[in-house]
């Protein structure tokens, strides 16, 4: 089985991320994470840009069947392929067809933004976990409405928990626009951060024997605290409805 | 011995009036509880044990203390509860009050396994129904017995509602997931319903946790509504003016024009009562006082209404000149707003000078109208008449793009519309059907009525009206509707059908009504022939089109059926002719001794259709079959 931990699971932002599997500092243990939202291109990516320069392992993916962005009108969107289209393709072909337009309603500066975070939209249904360039999964899922985790908790159904290994999948809802995107980023950071500090801690005190395939004392200590962890943050963040389930890869 | 049970009386005395105590106050559990544990478990003796196990029943049963305080109780006798059941043999009185006891601290328990297990559970038996197909059901409806609201005691703290609603929703994913891939279930109807009641059931109990956000209340830009909404924009507190109502236009007056207090009073205020010497005192100071934003906002608005005011008197010019004479007489007149000063005098005056030279002479009236640039509606000439032979040309061009229209709709496939049954109003739709529909109609009907005087004017030798003859829109459209239908008839066998219905049915309503007008002509005839010419040639010996055509066709004649047996000089559409004419012997009684008759011609005269043909006659014509046909009856002679 290939050790999933040494992968550094996005190839752009977190370069600098150290080897997590034997980390010198427990504190800074770092929990890979996952960011979704609808077309991988706001929501998730202002997390997943976030999360990547606070150092955590973050891959980012959408649910929905296309990527839709805004267009000259409601009926009218640009839509493109996830898992084909670069951002940069998508950049160069929005420039040149209304730069006026797209950079009014602030697409191209968030499609630019993208393209310094990864290669491309990516689908989740599409992404199997353990193989591809981005392999390995992660600890925590984070979707950014509740369809996006209603996707991706039945599409781990379907998965049929192969590896059988728990992740905890979270649902933070935040609004589709711009500035709600960057509150929202911010508060996932946060709950990102405390859900770390928490398996830190759990790891310094239980040890980390069996962590990485998802047993072992910490582990299973830091599963225990994650609700608290959660609700804590709700209190702070009342206007980001919260879901959560400990579903299985 | 006796010391021993004297030991255990007296512990029991002393247990009793703790117990007392405990009754009376039930705080006093709390210190209680733990103490006695440690008398009372399963090394003790059976009355010790006894008291114990119905001690801890009674004080979990206690309605006096607080569920709080039992939760936490209720973690310290755990063990104590585990090691009564766990001993062999234990005394039924204690068993007995340990399960009461338990029945007591279940909820209080179970509301300590943190969600966490419960999902994690859940999202686990997804494969499970997979792999386990046979115990798939039973795991559905234990899933569906299971209430994760029954799981909420008060107090409701965000934490509680956030994890029934994970789970809940938990719940939902796992159930609607086992739904998808097991549509047929008998238990997928149980599995929607349980849904359905559980949403609502958690909707009822945190009525506010379901509902999206609303939107926050933020500040609006105030300068234009449609903008969206932004966080933290730097707004003004003062309405927009785009939603102020505009007095009726008799009673606007400067006062109203420069008035920014909302108030009754200062609109009433005389202003000419201060002297322009006070005036001025009061307004210099202030001017160099007042914030520059609330003044230009009030500038702003000022203009604004202005502007309202003109567009909504629709006289833009003597508007204007108002609007200057307003600014200009201000000062002196109006003064009403503490921070609402006028131009000053210096100005004004210049202001003035300037306007007048600019003005147009005097003998010019102001409200000159605009010069004129309208010419009026243009209308182009009259066409020249059309000459005969251009009026054909757009006609054909006409019937062109008629069926042009069917081609195109022929490319797109018809929707599976529902029948209508008889309650349909013919190309009440745009589809082809309906296309069809209209075309035969003009076809047929248009001109219907026309034509029979036309022939009857040709009869009479008038040369243009025969000329004219000669283009009938009508045969027009039936040309086109023939090749349409010859073009591709295994297709629009059913264009055919309907166009020759309808032909027939205009023949007879002409028959009936243009009775004086000498005999109509029988389009159907003709052309029912015309199209089966246009077929008989292409059809193969399989062709199910022809007996379709035959048996829906409104009409069949001798004509027809002579068409039909020409098809048995080909020995390999033989069976095709007598097959169709067979078919028209046994549903279409009305033409049913024609289509003997043609049989028995088949018979008698084409060699290859005796055998089929004579099958049919040994049923419908016996005795013909005793005679000789004259094609053998040829052949004997020859020999």
């Amino acid at each position: 089985m290939p050790d999933s931990t040494k992968m550094g699971l996005d190839g752009t932002n977190d370069s600098n991320i150290q080897q997590t599997e034997v980390p010198a500092d427990d504190d800074s243990f770092k929990l890979k994470f996952c960011t979704v939202c609808a077309s991988n291109q706001n929501r998730s990516m202002v997390a997943h840009l976030r999360l990547s320069s606070a150092s955590f392992p973050t891959l980012s993916f959408g649910t929905g069947s296309l990527v839709r962005l805004p267009g000259p009108s409601i009926t009218e969107p640009n839509v493109y392929e996830f898992d084909s289209v670069s951002y940069d393709h998508i950049y160069r072909e929005l420039e040149s067809r209304d730069p006026r337009l797209y950079r009014a309603n602030g697409v191209l500066n968030m499609v630019g933004r993208n393209r310094t975070v990864k290669l491309r939209p990516e689908r989740w249904q599409d992404w199997k976990g353990s193989k591809g360039t981005e392999g390995g999964v992660v600890d925590v899922v984070i979707t950014c409405e509740e369809r996006c985790w209603d996707a991706v908790v039945d599409d781990l159904l379907n998965r049929g928990s192969p590896l059988n290994r728990p992740v905890h999948v979270f649902n933070v809802d935040i609004r589709d626009n711009h500035e709600e995107a960057q509150v929202g980023g911010k508060a996932i950071l946060e709950l990102a951060t405390e859900l770390n500090k928490a398996a830190a801690e759990e790891r310094q005190l239980h040890g980390t024997d069996g962590w990485h395939m998802g047993g072992g004392a910490a582990r299973s200590g830091f599963d225990e605290r994650v609700p608290d962890i959660l609700a804590e943050w709700q209190e702070r963040w009342p206007n980001l409805p919260a879901l959560w389930t400990l579903a299985w890869f | 011995m006796t010391s021993n049970s004297n030991g255990v009386a007296d512990t029991l005395a002393q247990l009793n009036s703790a117990r007392d105590l405990a009754l009376k106050d039930a705080s006093y559990y709390l210190q209680i509880v733990p103490a006695v544990l440690a008398l009372v478990g399963p090394p003790a003796g059976l009355e010790l044990r006894r008291w114990g196990a119905e001690f801890l029943a009674e004080a979990f049963a206690s309605p006096s203390l607080a569920a709080e305080r039992k939760q936490e109780l209720s973690l310290t006798v755990l063990d104590l509860l585990k090691e009564y059941l766990d001993t062999p043999g234990e005394d039924v009185v204690v068993v007995k009050a340990v399960v009461q006891a338990a029945a007591s601290i279940y909820p209080l328990v179970f509301r300590q396994i943190d969600a966490l297990l419960i999902t994690a559970t859940l999202n686990s038996l997804g494969s499970l129904t997979r792999a386990r197909a046979s115990i798939a059901t039973k795991i559905i409806s234990t899933v569906l017995n299971f209430n994760p609201l029954r799981l909420v005691k008060p107090p409701i703290t965000t934490k509680i509602k956030l994890v029934v609603r994970s789970i809940e929703r938990t719940t939902r994913a796992l159930l609607q997931n086992f739904a998808k891939k097991n549509q047929n279930h008998a238990l997928v109807g149980r599995i929607s319903q349980y849904i359905e009641q559980l949403h609502h059931a958690r909707v009822a109990m945190f009525d506010d946790t379901n509902r999206k956000r609303p939107a926050p209340v933020e500040p609006t830009d105030g300068l234009d509504q449609a903008k969206r909404q932004r966080l933290g924009a730097e707004v003004t507190d003062a309405p927009s003016q785009a939603q102020e109502v505009l007095p009726p236009p008799g009673s606007r007056t400067y006062a109203w024009l420069f008035n920014r207090n909302p108030q009754e009073s200062s609109v009433n205020f005389d202003v000419k009562a201060i002297t322009p010497e006070i005036v001025a005192n009061i307004v210099l100071p202030l001017l160099i006082y007042v914030e520059k934003g609330k003044f230009d906002h009030a500038i702003n608005a000022t203009q604004a209404r202005l502007l309202a005011h003109r567009k909504d008197i629709q006289q833009p010019r003597s508007a204007l000149d108002v609007a200057v004479a307003a600014t200009h007489k201000a000062p002196a007149d109006e003064d009403e707003e503490e921070y609402e000063p006028d131009f000053p005098p210096v100005e004004t005056t210049e202001q003035i000078l300037n306007r007048l030279d600019n003005a147009p002479p005097d003998e010019l009236p102001p409200e000159r109208p605009p010069p004129e640039v309208a010419l009026g509606p243009f209308k182009f000439p009259q066409p020249p008449p059309l000459t005969e032979a251009e009026t054909i040309d757009c006609s054909k061009d006409v019937v062109n793009r008629v069926f042009g229209v069917m081609a195109e709709l022929d490319e797109t496939p018809a929707p599976k519309a529902q029948r209508p049954g008889f309650n349909r109003l013919a190309a009440s739709g745009y589809d082809r059907d309906a296309w069809v529909t209209v075309i035969t109609r003009i076809a047929t009907r248009a001109a219907a009525g026309l034509e029979n005087g036309v022939v009857k004017a040709e009869g009479e030798g008038e040369r243009s009206v025969a000329r004219y003859k000669s283009f009938s829109i009508g045969n027009t459209i039936r040309d086109a509707l023939y090749l349409y239908v010859v073009e591709d008839f295994r297709r629009r066998i059913d264009v055919a059908i309907s166009w020759l219905n309808e032909e027939w049915y205009n023949d007879r309503i002409m028959a009936k009504h243009g009775g004086d007008a000498g005999p109509p002509v029988k389009h159907y005839d003709k052309w029912v022939l015309k199209v089966l010419d246009g077929i008989v040639p292409y059809l193969d010996a399989k062709d199910k089109v022809l007996i379709r055509f035959l048996s829906e066709i409104p009409g069949i004649g001798v004509e027809v059926l002579d068409r039909i047996k020409k098809l048995a000089r080909d020995p390999e559409r033989v069976s095709l002719a007598v097959n169709a004419i067979h078919y028209l012997v046994l549903v279409r009684p009305p033409v049913r001794e024609v289509c003997v008759d043609a049989l028995e011609d088949l018979w008698r005269n084409y060699d290859d259709a005796r055998g089929p043909a004579a099958k049919v006659l040994n049923k419908w014509r016996p005795h013909v079959l005793q005679e000789v046909p004259n094609g053998l009856g040829a052949q004997v002679k020859a020999e």
